[in-house]
């Protein structure tokens, strides 16, 4: 399943959180993605298994990213990214 | 085990051993744990890749510096998979690249396997790190 909400913290000389309510990027991206799709199918069937591939493997990474973590504190300075 | 434990049978019926030799064969046979596979098929899946840094800087300030970073392994199985739809000429130029930063890496060695044996081997590495000023604990595991 594709990240719905990303948390970015960012605490030292340059301070600032954010919060990313993704799922709401991607019903923006929803109408493009559907007018995009014949000319993806397009793209698959001139270029074969590897363009499917890639978009395979795009769509994958995309949902893959769920779950990661980075929590990085330094004396003076942190970063904290949660993608759910 | 099985197979041992056959072949003193075999050679208590071809009359090699006594019924009191296998007897106590078998009993040593017993005797021995069962061989525990190390790696994944005696846990779980794992669905992260852990790597947590604790440094104590005590020594020189009263701070630590800390990682903790957690990646799925969905997402190293897909870069891999993604890694692998790279042209060869362009692995070339990525290999120059890599290798101008100081890293000797031949990125058409990332291989979907690769990364299997990898995950099924790492259980927990756990790096003591002493330098001047103090002490740091890397570790990396799949949980």
């Amino acid at each position: 399943m594709i990240p719905l909400l990303a948390v970015v913290r960012v605490d030292g000389p340059m301070r600032f959180r954010l919060w990313l309510p993704l799922f709401l990027l991607w019903i923006l991206l929803l109408p493009f993605a559907l007018v995009l799709l014949p000319f993806a199918l397009l793209l698959v069937v001139a270029r074969g298994a590897a363009a499917w591939s890639v978009m395979r493997s795009t769509f994958e990474i995309l949902s893959g990213m769920r779950g990661t973590h980075v929590e990085v504190s330094a004396p003076g300075n942190s970063v904290f990214v949660h993608i759910w | 085990m099985n197979e041992h434990r056959r072949k003193i049978l075999d050679m208590l019926a071809e009359g090699k051993i006594s019924a009191d030799e296998a007897e106590r064969l078998l009993a040593a046979l017993d005797r021995i744990p069962p061989a525990v596979s190390t790696t994944a098929a005696a846990r779980p899946n794992p669905k992260y890749l852990r790597v947590v840094v604790d440094t104590d800087e005590g020594l020189v300030g009263d701070t630590t510096t800390k990682v903790n970073i957690r990646v799925p392994l969905q997402l190293l199985r897909a870069g891999v998979r993604l890694a692998g739809l790279i042209p060869m000429e362009a692995r070339g130029h990525v290999n120059d690249a890599l290798r101008e930063k100081g890293i000797a890496f031949d990125i058409s060695q990332l291989k979907p396997e690769n990364l299997e044996a990898l995950i099924a081997q790492i259980n927990d590495l756990s790096v003591d790190i002493d330098h001047a000023k103090g002490q740091a604990k890397v570790k990396v595991f799949c949980e």
